[in-house]
C-alpha cells in the first residue's frame, strides 16, 4: 500500500513533461476552435491531420483553443478542408489564422 | 423471433442520425472496466464520425454469467462551447450470455451525458440490460471530478474523482467509489476503491 501511494503521489506531482509548447512550435496556420478542452479527446486531431499529405506536424495548444498546422514546403490546405477534418473530429471552428512572411491574415 | 426483433430494435434505434464522429473516423478503441459487478472489455471501430461498433465480453459475477454483444455508441449531440464540452450518448448492444451450460439473448441500452472543462466534471450514464433467465438489472452511475492542477497538451493530466453508484436489485443498492484518473496521449487509466472494499479499475487505449 506504501508504494502505491508512493507512486500515485509521484504522478500526481509530475508537472509538465513533454509539452514543447504552442508559441515554440514553428508553423503556418492557427486554427480557433472551440470544445477544445480535454487532451485525451484532442488527439483525435493528430490522427486526423497525420493521414494528410500536405501536413508536416500539428501542436494543439489547450490554454488559447488553438490547433497550430504546420505544411509540408510548398503545400497548402484550403479553409474548407481544415474545417471539414475538424468538424469531423467532434470541434468546431471559429477562425482560421494564416501565417505568411511579411503578415498575419485572419480569414 | 421475439429476440430477433428486439436485437434489431435495440441496433437500429442507435443507428447514428448525422455523420459526425465519436472519436474520429477510422480509430480502434480498447476499453477494460473492472468493479465489484462486472469485469468487461470492449473493443470498437468508429467507421465514421459519429458513431462506433464493436464487441464487448462481460463477466457479471452476481449470477456468474458471461455475456458477448455486437456494442453499438452513438453521439447524438455534442455541445462545443470555448472552454468546456458536453456529449449525449446512446450506448446499446444485442448477443447471448451464458451460465452453467445455459445460453439465454440478451441486450442492453442506456444513455450517457457528461460536461467538463479543463478543471471539472460531471456525468451521468444509466445501463437497463436483459439476459432473460441469467439477469436483469437497471443500473445508474454519476460522477463528479476535479483536476489538482491544468495541464497542457501532452502532459500527465489527473483527476480526482467520486462515483456514485445505483442498483436497485443490487445486495448493495447504493455505493460510492472515490477514484483517481490518469490520462496521457492517447492512453487513460482509472483506479479505485469503493467503500464497500471493492477495487475499481478501468483501462482506454484508442489507437
Amino acid at each position: 500500500m506504501k508504494y502505491l501511494l508512493t507512486a500515485l503521489s509521484a504522478i500526481i506531482l509530475i508537472p509538465s513533461v513533454t509539452n514543447a509548447g504552442h508559441a515554440d512550435f514553428n508553423h503556418d496556420i492557427d486554427v480557433n476552435v472551440n470544445g477544445l478542452v480535454c487532451d485525451f479527446c484532442a488527439r483525435a486531431l493528430e490522427k486526423v491531420f497525420g493521414t494528410r499529405e500536405e501536413v508536416n506536424a500539428i501542436s494543439v495548444d489547450l490554454n488559447n483553443h488553438l490547433v497550430a498546422i504546420d505544411l509540408k514546403e510548398g503545400a497548402n490546405i484550403d479553409d474548407e478542408e481544415i474545417t471539414k477534418l475538424i468538424t469531423d473530429s467532434g470541434y468546431n471552428v471559429v477562425d482560421i489564422t494564416r501565417h505568411n512572411e511579411n503578415t498575419d491574415q485572419k480569414l | 423471433m421475439r429476440f430477433v426483433f428486439i436485437l434489431l430494435g435495440v441496433l437500429l434505434s442507435a443507428l447514428p442520425t448525422q455523420a459526425r464522429p465519436v472519436s474520429y473516423p477510422g480509430g480502434w478503441t480498447f476499453i477494460t472496466t473492472n468493479d465489484k459487478d462486472a469485469n468487461a472489455t470492449l473493443i470498437h471501430y468508429s467507421p465514421s464520425a459519429k458513431y462506433s461498433i464493436g464487441w464487448r465480453h462481460e463477466y457479471l459475477r452476481g449470477p456468474k454469467a458471461h455475456a458477448d454483444m455486437i456494442q453499438m455508441n452513438n453521439l447524438v449531440k455534442r455541445w462545443n462551447a470555448p472552454n468546456s464540452q458536453a456529449n449525449f450518448y446512446i450506448k446499446s448492444g444485442a448477443g447471448i450470455a451464458y451460465e452453467d451450460g445455459k445460453t439465454d439473448p440478451a441486450a442492453f441500452t442506456g444513455f450517457a451525458i457528461d460536461w467538463e472543462n479543463r478543471r471539472y466534471f460531471t456525468s451521468y450514464e444509466n445501463k437497463f440490460f436483459w439476459a432473460d433467465d441469467v439477469t436483469k438489472y437497471a443500473k445508474h452511475k454519476a460522477r463528479i471530478g476535479v483536476t489538482p492542477y491544468i495541464g497542457d497538451y501532452g502532459d500527465i493530466h489527473t483527476w480526482l474523482m467520486l462515483q456514485a453508484d445505483y442498483d436497485a436489485g443490487a445486495k448493495d443498492t447504493f455505493s460510492l467509489t472515490p477514484m483517481v484518473r490518469f490520462f496521457k496521449g492517447s492512453s487513460l487509466l482509472e483506479a479505485g476503491y469503493n467503500l464497500d472494499n471493492a477495487v475499481m479499475f478501468n483501462f482506454i487505449q484508442r489507437f
